[in-house]
């Protein structure tokens, strides 16, 4: 039995490297936030939300900059990754956090897609990721 | 005219004849300026960037050499491969959403047809003598072949699976495909033939080739695979994280990783990296103006591009183009 569920396991993740359409999504949605760059900076990276769905592959203190990838399952989208940067706002005490993500539909096969396999529903999937997201790290970091 | 002059200095000529004199005289040397200028300016080198914006549907163009974008050109839906026909002033779009190539005219920039296919297009390249334009049909497993002259397909040739970057080696009359997804290289025979099939690094995706060399970004294993087009052998090099394309040039090669945002430069003689430069995000792929030592990369995050002088390697400008800037392909007009 376990050798059968491994091998399910296997090939499961071995088709999640397999084609996909020639078109990768894109989702890129900002956010002001009234504290400083550096402030900004010190929660994303310690921020345990973010990293409840997605893991960190780097960060790079000079640009203020993370890239994650996801853990999240069960989602309608495919070969997820994201940055997450906190850009200089208007004066020192604000700041700009700017959330990348770049995605493709669930269906990598030839058209017809399915429904639900398609990039409107990718999109969607992950702008309800994304804003919500952007909005409550906003909240969190000035309440602090 | 001396005999004017001589006249006119012996005060034997009336003043309007001496009116008349300098009248000539004045039109005698602009004309001479007129055609100072005229020659001046018309060898002056005109040389702009072509960038498929697959997020907006438009095609921004760059003006190399003041550095400015000077128009945004509606296309397909969704372009993404391109290449350009130099002599001829051509440059072809292939457009993902409408299944379709646009031709634009260079030399005014409008676009003069659209070609219909039975497929999307995903990469693009031309042979040396511009009457043919390759695209891979990275769904169907076929390159099929543009007539420039009749302006539609006049051929389908079934390859390996999901063909991707395609380019055509002059030297040897090649071209060459990678198949991103069975991590292979194809090489083909201005007679179609299959010449060579080899296996790269993982899901090899952006080719380039010159003279005996054909170069291969492999995305998920972040290295560049080398082929040598005479002995078939093959080494493997890393770069940064989920390259996607390559480019060569006197020994030199350029690479884009598009998860590290940044471009790796290799010395293909010394097999050694020389620098690594950042680059806007997700920095997809990359053309080179060699008389102006200009390296241009579309960074598909940053809605732009970067353009590097070569020589000094450095940032020079990163300019605003559209949403999701790619230009898979050979993008610039000398």
């Amino acid at each position: 039995m376990k050798k059968i569920i491994f091998a399910i396991m296997a090939i499961m993740l071995s088709a999640s490297v397999f084609s996909h359409g020639p078109t990768p999504q894109k989702v890129q949605e900002s956010v002001t936030i009234a504290a400083s760059p550096e402030k900004t900076w010190d929660a994303l990276k310690n921020y345990s939300e973010f990293k409840k769905i997605m893991k960190v592959r780097s960060f790079k203190d000079k640009k203020m900059k993370i890239k994650y990838e996801l853990i999240k399952k069960d989602v309608p989208f495919s070969d997820y990754n994201a940055q997450i940067r906190v850009k200089k706002g208007a004066n020192d005490n604000e700041c700009i956090v700017q959330w990348t993500a770049r995605f493709y539909r669930t269906y990598k096969l030839n058209p017809p897609i399915p429904e639900g396999q398609d990039d409107a529903t990718a999109v969607a999937a992950v702008k309800e990721i994304v804003g919500p997201g952007l909005a409550e790290f906003k909240k969190f970091v000035e309440s602090k | 005219m001396f005999i004017f002059y001589d006249m006119f200095k012996q005060k034997k000529l009336s003043t309007l004849n001496a009116k008349i004199y300098h009248l000539f005289i004045l039109t005698f040397f602009l004309i001479i300026l007129y055609f100072y200028f005229f020659y001046y300016f018309k060898d002056e080198h005109i040389s702009k960037a072509y960038i498929t914006n697959q997020g907006d549907n438009t095609v921004s163009i760059i003006d190399l050499n003041t550095l400015k974008k000077i128009k945004t050109l509606k296309v397909g839906i969704a372009p993404l491969g391109i290449t350009i026909l130099q002599n001829k002033k051509l440059v072809f779009v292939g457009n993902v959403g409408t299944d379709d190539i646009s031709v634009i005219n260079a030399v005014n920039d409008k676009l003069i047809k659209t070609i219909k296919l039975d497929t999307a297009p995903l990469s693009l390249a031309s042979n040396p003598d511009e009457t043919e334009v390759y695209i891979t049909d990275w769904f169907k497993n076929n390159v099929l072949t543009i007539s420039v002259e009749e302006m539609k397909v006049t051929r389908s040739l079934k390859v390996g699976k999901t063909p991707s970057g395609i380019t055509f080696n002059k030297k040897h009359q090649y071209q060459i495909i990678t198949n991103r997804d069975a991590n292979t290289i194809e090489i083909y025979n201005k007679n179609y033939n299959l010449v060579k099939k080899l296996k790269t690094g993982d899901h090899p995706f952006g080719v380039y080739t010159i003279g005996d060399f054909a170069y291969t970004a492999n995305v998920y294993d972040d290295s560049v695979s080398v082929i040598n087009l005479i002995d078939w052998s093959i080494y493997d090099f890393l770069v940064g994280a989920h390259p996607y394309n390559i480019l060569a040039h006197n020994k030199i090669a350029y690479i884009t990783n598009t998860v590290d945002d940044t471009l790796t430069i290799y010395d293909l003689n010394t097999k050694k990296e020389i620098k690594t430069l950042d680059t806007g995000e997700t920095p997809e792929n990359l053309d080179l103006n060699v008389k102006l030592n200009l390296l241009v990369v579309t960074n598909w995050g940053s809605n732009s591009i970067s353009i590097f002088d070569t020589q000094s390697l450095r940032l020079i400008k990163e300019i605003k183009t559209g949403a999701q800037s790619r230009s898979f392909g050979d993008f610039i007009l000398q």
